[in-house]
Order: structure tokens, then C-alpha cells, then sequence
């Protein structure tokens, strides 16, 4: 047991190492941002000195070497003129060490640009808006999924499945164009988007009133879209458990159909159904960043987006961190559980 | 050997099962589509897709014609009266060495609402001189308008009558000459086709005046040898089979040739993907040892990757085509869940009999993987497929959506995306986001019955009883 968790860890180190060191030569866009950015402090710096009052007095070298000066100076202090190769080891050591360092372009509310404080100030948005969704259609799913293993081929299964079929492969930020212009604009029933009014209300009871007034269809699309497809995963789980030979025995021994439920039935299928739910939470937390720009919805998905757009390689990164750390972690904490869960799995480890 | 009855058992698969049949259906339907648009719709219509000027006799943002159905109303569809619809009359006057020009034509107009818009095209070749030209409309009650009296500024004019200011002012003062209120803006295409009243200026109480127009366009020119045509247009508030956009382009040419793009893009990345990564888990099984730890890490990292945000990133900074973001996509998914899904399978197949057979009589490693195991993976790798399209087809439409897609081709995503910025949503432009997002959700549903279909073969527990 011990020797397998060692390895575990180990490996999943390993992948963490990898996936970041990835993550952060696809930010830097294999050091074409580095192009980008020195070409804008160079621009920047020739701008301000020609503005200065007597610069155009100078003979040229003069103005050249200036701007030479400058520029090396600059460039020494954003670090970037080591190799690039070099930084992404420093980066990577950053990175894994949890120092995120300032973004490039981005601030927070509060105006800093530390990319914990940003990010921090976006998760609550995110989580109470996707992981609270994620839950609710976990739930929403597990109980039509059980109902439907109950009666297969029933009218309700067969009409569950169908509905899943179809919504399993249309994305939220699809449905959620259609519902906006369903809901928002043609019924007038919620906002059209954003999370709070402009101004937002001033006492805190109106303003939790006014947010939950704009979570509400992106709420609604969220578990709309997914639960179908949830449904009929936990449905194929428990059918396929409740053709295991002690539930024929079970039965056999006239135990109540609620109980073999629970205790014969739910039971085994509970591992993969915990992996999945956990983790759907934690790429809840990612948010998501096309539901979260079409719904105007200021979460981590949409700090994403808008990091890609300027190209603020820091804060892509740090979000990278973030959720790899959190996903690794998770899969680590699964292994254990499983282990705990799954006595066949406990002999495998030992 | 093998392989033929692996296609055979999914061929069966599909034919029987219900959502295998209609998934079938759909998607026949949408590759018929397809092909009429290679066929029937010329490419370089798709190549003028974003030239406006080949669009510009459409009307903008109106409701496809069979819109009408519902709301029990005959609206207008846009009235082109050609240059030879036109009664033409000419004459050169010697002393004056002028040359008059007349050209007359009669419009029906019998429609229920008043035309979208107004333009008039005077396509006139001189030698010198430009030519004088009047407009004048008359209608049914035998009032007469004259729209625009001016020099021409070239030889091909394209006037606006709608929205040109002189125009407006010269509607205007045929108001005032009726007695009616001016001090409301003038939509011309509303009051010249409106009942004489005092309502003629409110878009909501005016009335259509219905009879026939009859529009007298005059040229007069400066020598013998200058012509002058002209053409009219009375722009509808419905258009063809699908409407048009706010660029005036016909939305049916977006949407058919839409099928194609979908199909052939959301198609070759999914096989491509689906290929790759059940090689690389057939090889991680049946190689072992350090190549099997080896690809199982490098999964694991993949699978931690944030796809998306990459995709979206590389997108931003090398401005893709839609041919280049396959590559992308490919470059992005060359390990992921089928990797797992295929090793493990291959783990059973390794320990049947006819392996150990294949063995033992001295086939090669290598031989065995592509004849033996490979084919039998083929129903995982086919279900893959379908179950990926529609996948790739919605990325297509995500990244549409956030300003990235192929600014060129015509994608049910890029329609989408052009609606919602086009603000469809506020002013009820209901064609403009419903149709393209219907095919969207019919293709997409089309691939998850035949990957449902296909599942249950994949995967015998989910038979039902």
C-alpha cells in the first residue's frame, strides 16, 4: 500500500511537472510574446523620450543610443533578457513553488496586479455560480438516473434518454445563447447578463437578492444542459451492478427492492460515480469560459478569456497552476478513496 | 476477415436500432444538403461572402418569405425592376444639342407593409458632359413625387433614396406640399407609399397605399452618343428561403454551404484524433514495459492540459484558418481519453487465443498490432468518431463566438456569433440566430444517435434487457 501510494505520488508529480512546463511554453507562445512585448517597450520608450522637451535637438546617435539605454534597462528589469529557454526553468520553479508573481496588463478591483489577489477575487464568483450548479445537477442527475435504472424501457427512461442524447452533445454557452434570447429578451423574465445591476443595489440583503437574480438562468442552463447526459451515466452504472449475481441473490432472499437499492445496487457503482462528481467539481472551478463570456458572468473563465486576449502570459499560467495543482491533488485523494471504497482495489494496492 | 465483421456488426447496429436509424436519416439529410451546395450554389458565391457589394440589391436584416406564415400578412419581397423593364423613349434635340432620355416603368404593389427600402441605379456612359436626371414617382391617387433632380456624379449612380439626405428633403417637401406635419424624421420607402393623411409619417398608424406606381426617370444629356439606363429597387421585409443578415447577404448561401465546412472539419479532426490516440493505446498495451509507462504519463499530462484555453491562445496569437485549427486541435489531442479507453481493450484482445496462435507461429510484434488488434478496435474507434464530431463542430462554434474563427468561410458558428454581435437578439432578428443554431443542434443530435447506436455494440452491458 505504501509502495503504491509512494509511486502514485511520484508519477503524479511527474505529471504535474510536465503539464505546467507545457502550459507555460504555450502561454509564452514559444517566446513570440517576449517578440510582442519588447517590441511594445521599445515603441513606448522611443514615444515618451520624443515628447521630452529637447529631444529633438539631439544629434542622432545621441537620440539612438538613449533609447538603447533605456530599453536594455527595461528589459533587464521585466528579466527578459536571459534566453528564453533559461526562463522557462524559472518560470517553472515559480510556478510549482506557487509564487505567481504580477500579471503583465490585468489588476483586480482593489487595482493590484498580484495574480493570487486577482485570482482569489475571481474563485468566489466562480464557485458560487458553477459548483454550486455542478452539485445541484449531480444531485438532479443521480435521482432520475436511479429512477430510470429502476423501469428500463419505460416511457419516462426512454424519454430521459433521448433528452440526454441530444443535450449530452450541445454545449451550456449554446444553450445559453438560446435561452438569453428566450428568457432575456423576448420574455423579459431575468437579466441579460452580468452578475450584479449597475449601480449595484447599496444594503446586502438586496444586493445577495440582486446577484441570485442574475445567477439564475446561467444557473438554469448549466443544469439543464448537463444532467440529461448524468442521468444516464449513473443509470448505466447501477444497471449494470444490478445484474451482478448478489443482487439476483439478494432478491432471491425477498430483501426490499429499496434496500438492495442502497446497500446491493448503489453501492459498487459509487466509485465511479465519486470520480466523476469530484471531478466535475474541480473543472467547475476552472469555470467556464465560454458559458462565463456569454453569460457576462465575471468568474476565473472569464479572467481566462480576457488574459488570452491581451495575452498576459502570467496570469494564463497562474491559472494553469492553480488548476493543475487542484486536479492532481484530487486524483491523488480518489486513490486513496478508492482504496477505501473498493476492497478489490485495496488487494490490488497491497 | 476480421475486420469485415466488425463493420458488419456496427452496419447491423445501426440499421436495427431506432436512434441508429434516425441519426441516419439526419445526417443523409445534411450530407444531401452538402452536396447540393458543392453542386447547385456556385463557390464563388461563398468567395464573395464577405464583399458587400455583391449583396448589396438584397434588402437587410429581413425574415425569410415563409416568415409571412405566421403572422397572416403580405409582406413585401424586394421588387428589382431591371433595366429592361423600363419603357424607354429618347431623342436628341439638334438645336439645343440635347439629348432627352425617357424611361418609365409601371410597379404593382399590392403588399400589405411598406418596402424596407429604396434605391434607384442609373447606369449612364457620356462624353464629356454629365448628364441632368430627374426621379419622379407616381402614384395610384395620381400624386406625383419628384425623389431626385441632380447631376450625376458617375457613370453607374447608386442612389439611396432611403437614406440620402437631398432625397429625404426633396420627400419632404412634397409633404409640405400636401399639408402633412414634417417635423417627424422622413422615412421616404414609408410616406411615398403611404395613404394621403396625416399619418403618413408614423411608422405605426401609416397605410399602404396599394394600386400601381409608375416611376419616370429623366435623362437629359449633352450629346447624341450618351446613354442612360436605369434600375429600381423597392427592397422587401422578406427574403428567399432563409432571410438575410445586416450585410445584406442571403443566409441560405451561409447555411448550406455551413453543412459541408461542419461536416468536413467537425469529420477529419475527429478521425484524425480518434486514430492517433487508439494507436498510441494499442501500442502502450501491446509494447509494455517503458513504452507503456511512457505514453501513460505523457497521457496524464495531456489530460491535465486546458485544452481549451490553449486552443483559444494559439488561435489569438497566429490568427488561424479553419484548416490550420484542425492541425491545432490534432497537435493538442494526440494522447487523451481514447489512449486509456484503447489500452485497456487491448489488454483483453491481447489474451484471446488467435494472438497466442498469431505468436506462435512467428508473426512479427509489429504485424500482429496492425492485422490482429487494430481491427478489432475498430468499433471503439468508429464510435469515437461519431461521438467526437459534434464535439469539434461546437468548438468551431465556441471559438466563433469569442471573435476567433476563420474570418472567410461561412460557418453555422460564424452566422451565430454574427447575430449575437449584430444584436439579433434585441430587435427579434429570430431567423438570423434560430436557423443557424437549428442545423447546428440537428447535426450534432444526428451523431449522438448514431453514437448511441454504436455504444451498445461498443459495450454490450448497456444492451437493454
Amino acid at each position: 500500500m505504501k509502495k503504491y501510494l509512494a509511486k502514485r505520488v511520484v508519477y503524479l508529480s511527474l505529471t504535474l511537472v510536465l503539464s505546467i512546463y507545457i502550459a507555460i511554453i504555450i502561454a509564452n507562445a514559444g517566446g513570440m510574446i517576449d517578440d510582442i512585448l519588447s517590441a511594445q517597450i521599445k515603441y513606448d520608450i522611443t514615444t515618451n523620450l520624443a515628447r521630452s522637451p529637447g529631444w529633438a535637438q539631439l544629434p542622432e546617435e545621441e537620440k539612438l543610443r538613449l533609447i538603447e539605454e533605456r530599453f536594455t534597462s527595461a528589459i533587464h528589469a521585466k528579466g527578459l533578457d536571459k534566453p528564453f529557454l533559461e526562463r522557462t526553468f524559472i518560470y517553472l520553479w515559480d510556478a510549482l513553488t506557487l509564487n505567481l508573481g504580477r500579471s503583465l496588463f490585468i489588476t483586480s478591483a482593489s487595482g493590484t496586479k498580484q495574480i493570487s489577489v486577482i485570482i482569489l477575487e475571481r474563485l468566489p464568483r466562480t464557485v458560487l455560480l458553477f459548483t454550486t450548479g455542478t452539485i445541484a445537477y449531480s444531485i438532479v442527475g443521480l435521482v432520475i438516473g436511479l429512477r430510470m435504472a429502476r423501469s428500463p424501457g419505460s416511457l419516462f427512461d426512454r424519454v430521459t434518454t433521448f433528452f440526454a442524447i441530444v443535450t449530452q452533445t450541445i454545449p451550456p454557452w449554446f444553450f445559453g445563447i438560446i435561452f438569453i434570447l428566450l428568457f432575456a429578451y423576448q420574455l423579459r423574465l431575468v437579466p441579460f447578463g452580468g452578475m450584479v445591476s449597475v449601480p449595484p443595489p447599496s444594503d446586502p440583503f438586496n444586493y445577495a437578492l440582486d446577484i441570485l437574480f442574475h445567477m439564475a438562468l446561467p444557473l438554469f442552463t448549466w443544469i439543464f444542459s448537463i444532467f440529461g447526459s448524468w442521468a444516464y451515466i449513473t443509470r448505466n452504472l447501477t444497471m449494470q451492478s444490478s445484474e451482478e449475481d448478489f443482487v439476483t441473490v439478494a432478491r432471491a432472499k425477498g430483501l426490499s427492492e429499496n434496500l438492495i437499492m442502497r446497500r446491493y445496487v448503489l453501492r459498487p457503482s459509487l466509485p465511479p460515480i465519486v470520480t466523476s462528481v469530484s471531478l466535475s467539481l474541480i473543472a467547475s472551478w476552472q469555470g467556464a469560459i465560454i458559458t462565463e463570456t456569454v453569460f457576462g458572468w465575471p468568474g476565473l473563465g472569464r479572467l481566462y478569456y480576457q488574459a488570452i486576449s491581451i495575452l498576459d502570459a502570467p496570469v494564463i499560467i497562474g491559472l494553469t497552476v492553480v488548476y493543475a495543482y487542484l486536479l492532481v491533488i484530487t486524483i491523488f485523494i480518489l486513490d486513496l478513496v478508492y482504496g477505501f471504497l473498493d476492497p478489490r482495489i485495496r488487494v490490488e494496492m497491497g | 476477415m476480421s475486420l469485415s465483421r466488425e463493420i458488419q456488426d456496427l452496419s447491423q447496429a445501426l440499421l436495427t436500432s431506432r436512434s441508429g436509424k434516425t441519426g441516419l436519416i439526419i445526417l443523409a439529410i445534411v450530407l444531401g444538403i452538402s452536396l447540393f451546395a458543392a453542386i447547385y450554389v456556385p463557390f464563388d458565391v461563398v468567395a464573395k461572402w464577405n464583399e458587400p457589394t455583391f449583396w448589396q440589391k438584397n434588402p437587410r436584416t429581413v425574415a425569410p418569405e415563409w416568415g409571412t406564415f405566421f403572422i397572416n400578412k403580405n409582406l413585401p419581397p424586394t421588387l428589382d425592376v431591371a433595366p429592361d423593364d423600363f419603357n424607354k423613349n429618347e431623342y436628341f434635340v439638334t438645336a439645343s444639342s440635347l439629348k432627352y432620355v425617357t424611361l418609365e416603368a409601371l410597379i404593382t404593389y399590392n403588399y400589405d407593409d411598406f418596402p424596407s427600402e429604396l434605391a434607384a441605379i442609373v447606369y449612364a456612359t457620356y462624353a464629356e458632359q454629365r448628364p441632368l436626371v430627374t426621379i419622379t414617382l407616381e402614384r395610384p391617387d395620381g400624386l406625383k413625387a419628384v425623389l431626385y433632380r441632380d447631376i450625376l456624379r458617375s457613370p453607374v449612380n447608386y442612389l439611396y433614396l432611403s437614406s440620402d439626405r437631398d432625397i429625404r428633403d426633396n420627400v419632404k417637401s412634397f409633404l409640405l406640399t400636401l399639408g402633412v406635419d414634417t417635423t417627424r424624421t422622413i422615412y421616404p420607402e414609408l410616406s411615398l407609399f403611404a395613404v394621403k393623411n396625416d399619418d403618413m409619417v408614423d411608422t405605426r398608424k401609416a397605410s399602404v397605399l396599394k394600386g400601381f406606381y409608375r416611376i419616370r426617370i429623366d435623362v437629359i444629356a449633352a450629346a447624341e452618343a450618351d446613354t442612360a439606363d436605369a434600375e429600381f429597387l423597392l427592397y422587401g421585409q422578406v427574403y428567399g428561403l432563409a432571410g438575410t443578415d445586416s450585410n445584406r447577404r442571403d443566409l441560405f448561401i451561409g447555411l448550406v454551404w455551413g453543412a459541408p465546412v461542419a461536416l468536413a472539419f467537425g469529420l477529419s479532426a475527429a478521425i484524425v484524433t480518434s486514430i492517433i490516440q487508439s494507436l498510441l493505446g494499442a501500442i502502450s498495451a501491446w509494447y509494455g514495459g517503458l513504452v507503456d509507462e511512457v505514453i501513460q504519463r505523457v497521457t496524464e499530462t495531456y489530460m491535465i492540459l486546458p485544452f481549451l484555453p490553449f486552443i483559444i491562445m494559439i488561435s489569438i496569437v497566429f490568427r488561424v484558418d479553419i484548416w490550420f485549427l484542425v492541425v491545432i486541435i490534432v497537435a493538442l489531442s494526440l494522447f487523451g481519453g481514447v489512449t486509456k479507453t484503447a489500452r485497456s481493450v487491448t489488454f483483453q484482445i491481447m489474451n484471446e487465443q488467435y494472438i497466442e496462435a498469431a505468436e506462435s507461429y512467428g508473426a512479427s510484434r509489429r504485424r500482429i498490432l496492425f492485422l490482429y488488434i487494430m481491427p478489432r478496435l475498430l468499433p471503439y474507434i468508429v464510435a469515437n468518431i461519431v461521438l467526437a464530431v459534434p464535439a469539434y463542430v461546437f468548438l468551431e462554434a465556441a471559438l466563433s463566438v469569442l471573435g476567433l474563427g476563420d474570418p472567410m468561410v461561412p460557418t453555422w458558428g460564424k452566422m451565430i456569433s454574427d447575430a449575437y454581435v449584430g444584436g439579433a437578439a434585441v430587435h427579434g432578428f429570430w431567423w438570423w440566430i434560430l436557423l443557424p443554431a437549428v442545423l447546428i443542434m440537428v447535426t450534432a443530435s444526428a451523431f449522438a444517435f448514431i453514437g448511441y447506436a454504436l455504444d451498445k455494440v461498443v459495450n454490450p452491458r448497456l444492451r437493454e434487457r
